[in-house]
């Protein structure tokens, strides 16, 4: 799209729409939302930008082959952090036995292990997100 | 450490389909590699598991150490043992097939993403098999249907397009009431545990009766969608039939029985006979299984194309193992679990042996099959083996199956599934034998002197010949699984 | 008549899950346009999940986030299910739309009755 007023207002959204994403992966233990939804709003930014920018910039921002390793990184970031606790608890996932600090509830620096699997799980969306559409749009030009 | 094994074994399974991606530099070979050791690795702690649970007994494990009403448990017993070991025995064997055949219909560039599908199909698998919740299964579920509809739809074919979306449409049916049922047994009893469900369903039963009804319905029918049980098997034969050969024999070997170990787990562990036969559910799978039997070998008979007739095939032996299952007795639930072993190994070795003659021939017309024998003397054998199994003759593992069947239904002076047992037997000769009196007794069309071993790759030969080895010793010293099988059944509580 | 209307009225969640199950499927299985049964597949899934969420809800409960004030609060199992299944039909959407795309760049078309038609003059040939 050659549109200035789409093109300025796309990059000063963009950022905000980004930093949203990240908010929410990070408050998931403490309020509603978590990795799918801040992963689902992290991707929709780059597929806006994808969008107004064309997908060839876009490829060049956030390439096929960084999606690819996000996409099995996010995955393997869980099941690492999982692992942690067959080893310290005897228990795949344990949380609070596995040594993980609890914190105080309420405070975003609590629950232990969740948040980092948050993160997992948001590197994972966000990036199969965008790889789907990346996808269905290069299909066409082929 | 013995008791993380089940959960290493998925986790391992799962890390090998994301570590495949990222060796898209590095050669084909060392993927296969890769692949064939993690299965190895799998299969090999899944044996020790075995060992244990038959030496220790069953146990359980939950993930995350949260109680079994909280978080998801596993319960590692003598059923999901010995299906677990039998599920990856066999698919160690067609992988090695693949690793020749993986040609057939796909390019270069999908080899990879094949082998990803592969291990995520393998992790589901055994997550259905392990898991002890409900809502796990449904999500396992999911993740096996969109694989095989993947590996379906593979092959940059239109039908396999067509058919895949036939049957991503009707397994999706069937899942929704899967989970519309697990919605209508948590309303009632506010679990999604198997164990903890089965304890509450007899107090609940008085109180809520049309609730159970109904879930007892969504569920039968949803996992009869996805097991290919006979008046909802229309998705089978066009999926089965357009996937690559190593893929058919996983689908109609493996995935399906694999529904048939949830229908079973679902009927015993979760709702239990009492409960079932109140609901006259016996007789209604014993008439629907009959009725599969013979109509779809009837299905059968009149297909040109040979892994079509393969597919309708598999209908009738589902109905099979349905007939065992519904006679909710130990000897039927024995025979059904040895059917499930046995015809595992014979539809394999079927789809094997037709993908070997496919590749070499590219034909899959029956009525082209002349003289294929002497073209092909290994592959042939072995279809000709596989063939008699599915008959019945004895010294092949079908006879076991039958005559174990045949057993429990007399036990349960049911002396008219003896007459269909034998009908469906003289239906599937019908359509088998031509194929074998063709193969050996006609000349080929073009001419051959000496009859000499075919030449296609050894990893493609090995697996066929060790399938026909397998369906022999089985026919021959049945109690080498019948001890495990007899575990099995004993673990849901007969 | 009131007692119906009552029951009606007590149920009305129930009865509209299973109402909106029974469109779903009923677009699933007549509809020749392949966009239309996966709509109708999407609604069935719609289904489920309304019935789910139906039954953790508490008239007048709670959101169960961790606050001062005591009460009664919503069951969030039923939710976090259903985020789980959500995701899943997501896929399966996703998944089946993308054959779509395949079916109608090999046919031309998107309608079974005619794809079935076009499989039978080529079988024909053979």
């Amino acid at each position: 799209m050659d549109d200035i007023i789409v093109k300025s207002i796309t990059r000063i959204i963009i950022p905000f729409v980004q930093l949203y994403g990240i908010f929410i992966i990070l408050h998931g233990h403490v309020s509603p939302g978590g990795g799918f939804s801040g992963g689902a709003l992290f991707g929709t930014s780059l597929i806006l930008y994808t969008l107004i920018f064309g997908v060839d910039k876009a490829q060049k921002k956030f390439s096929h082959r960084v999606s690819e390793i996000a996409e099995s990184g996010g995955i393997l970031i869980y099941l690492s952090i999982g692992v942690i606790g067959i080893f310290t608890a005897g228990y795949f996932l344990s949380n609070k036995a596995a040594g993980f600090p609890l914190g105080e509830a309420g405070s975003l620096l609590s629950g232990g292990m969740i948040p980092l699997l948050m993160i997992g799980v948001g590197i994972k969306v966000a990036s199969t997100m965008v790889t789907l559409f990346h996808t269905l749009i290069m299909e066409e030009r082929l | 450490m013995i008791e993380q094994l089940p959960i290493l074994n998925l986790l391992v399974l799962l890390s090998t389909a994301l570590v495949i991606p990222l060796f898209k530099k590095r050669t084909f070979n060392m993927t296969l590699w890769f692949g064939f050791f993690t299965l190895f690795f799998v299969f090999i702690s899944s044996i020790v598991l075995t060992y244990h649970v038959y030496v220790h007994g069953a146990f359980y494990y939950h993930l995350g150490g949260h109680a079994p009403f909280l978080g998801i448990e596993l319960l590692i017993d003598g059923f999901a043992t010995f299906f677990t070991t039998f599920v990856l025995g066999l698919l160690i064997l067609i992988y090695s097939y693949s690793a020749g055949d993986a040609t057939e219909g796909i390019s270069e560039k999908e080899y990879g993403r094949y082998y990803i599908l592969l291990f995520i199909l393998l992790f589901a698998m055994l997550g259905i098999i392990y898991t002890n919740d409900l809502f796990n299964i449904y999500v396992f579920m999911e993740i096996l249907s969109i694989t095989t509809c993947s590996i379906i739809s593979i092959k940059r074919k239109k039908e396999n397009y067509t058919s895949a979306f036939r049957y991503v449409m009707l397994n999706e049916v069937g899942s929704l009431s899967f989970l519309f049922g697990v919605a209508l047994i948590y309303m009632i009893t506010g679990f999604t545990n198997i164990g903890l469900v089965a304890d509450a369903l007899p107090d609940v039963w008085a109180l809520y009766p049309a609730n159970i009804i109904l879930a007892v319905g969504f569920m039968v029918i949803g996992i009869g969608i996805k097991a290919a049980i006979f008046p909802f098997h229309v998705w089978l034969p066009d999926a089965h039939a357009s996937a690559p050969s190593s893929s058919s024999a996983i689908l109609s070997g493996i995935v399906i029985k694999v529904y048939a170990l949830i229908f079973v787990k679902m009927l015993f562990r979760l709702y239990g006979v009492d409960l079932l036969t109140e609901l006259n559910i016996p007789i209604i799978l014993t008439v629907t299984a009959s009725v599969g039997m013979v109509l779809g070998s009837m299905f059968a008979m009149a297909q040109k194309d040979i892994k079509r007739m393969l597919g309708y095939s598999s209908v009738a032996q589902m109905g099979y193992i349905v007939l065992g299952i519904s006679l909710f007795s130990y000897l039927g639930l024995r025979a059904a679990f040895f059917h499930i072993t046995s015809h595992a190994l014979l539809k394999s070795a079927l789809f094997l042996s037709v993908g070997a003659i496919i590749y070499k021939q590219k034909e899959r017309r029956i009525n082209h099959y002349d003289g294929i024998g002497k073209l092909m003397p290994l592959s042939m054998g072995v279809f000709t083996i596989a063939a008699l199994g599915m008959i019945g003759i004895p010294i092949t593992s079908g006879f076991i199956s039958k005559y174990n069947l045949g057993l429990a239904a007399l036990d349960a002076n049911q002396t008219i599934l003896i007459g269909v047992l034998v009908f469906s037997g003289l239906l599937n000769a019908m359509y088998y034998l031509p194929i074998i009196i063709q193969a050996f007794l006609k000349e080929p069309k073009t001419p051959v002197y000496m009859i000499k071993l075919e030449k296609i790759p050894l990893t493609m030969m090995l697996p066929i010949a060790i399938l026909g080895l397998a369906i022999l010793t089985l026919g021959i010293y049945p109690n080498l699984v019948m001890n495990l099988i007899d575990l099995a059944v004993e673990s849901l509580g007969f | 008549m009131i007692e119906f209307l009552q029951m009606l009225y007590d149920y009305v969640n129930y009865l509209g899950a299973v109402a909106l199950f029974i469109i779903g499927l009923h677009t699933v299985v007549t509809h020749s346009n392949l966009i239309k049964r996966i709509m109708g597949i999407n609604i069935m899934g719609t289904a489920v999940f309304y019935f789910f969420i139906a039954i953790g809800n508490v008239t007048g409960g709670l959101p169960p986030i961790l606050t001062d004030t005591p009460g009664e609060y919503i069951n969030p199992l039923p939710s976090v299910l259903i985020l789980t299944g959500i995701v899943v039909v997501v896929s399966i959407t996703v998944y089946s739309l993308s054959l779509v795309i395949r079916i109608y760049e090999t046919y031309g078309t998107i309608d079974q009755d005619e794809i079935a038609k076009i499989n039978e003059r080529e079988n024909a040939d053979d």
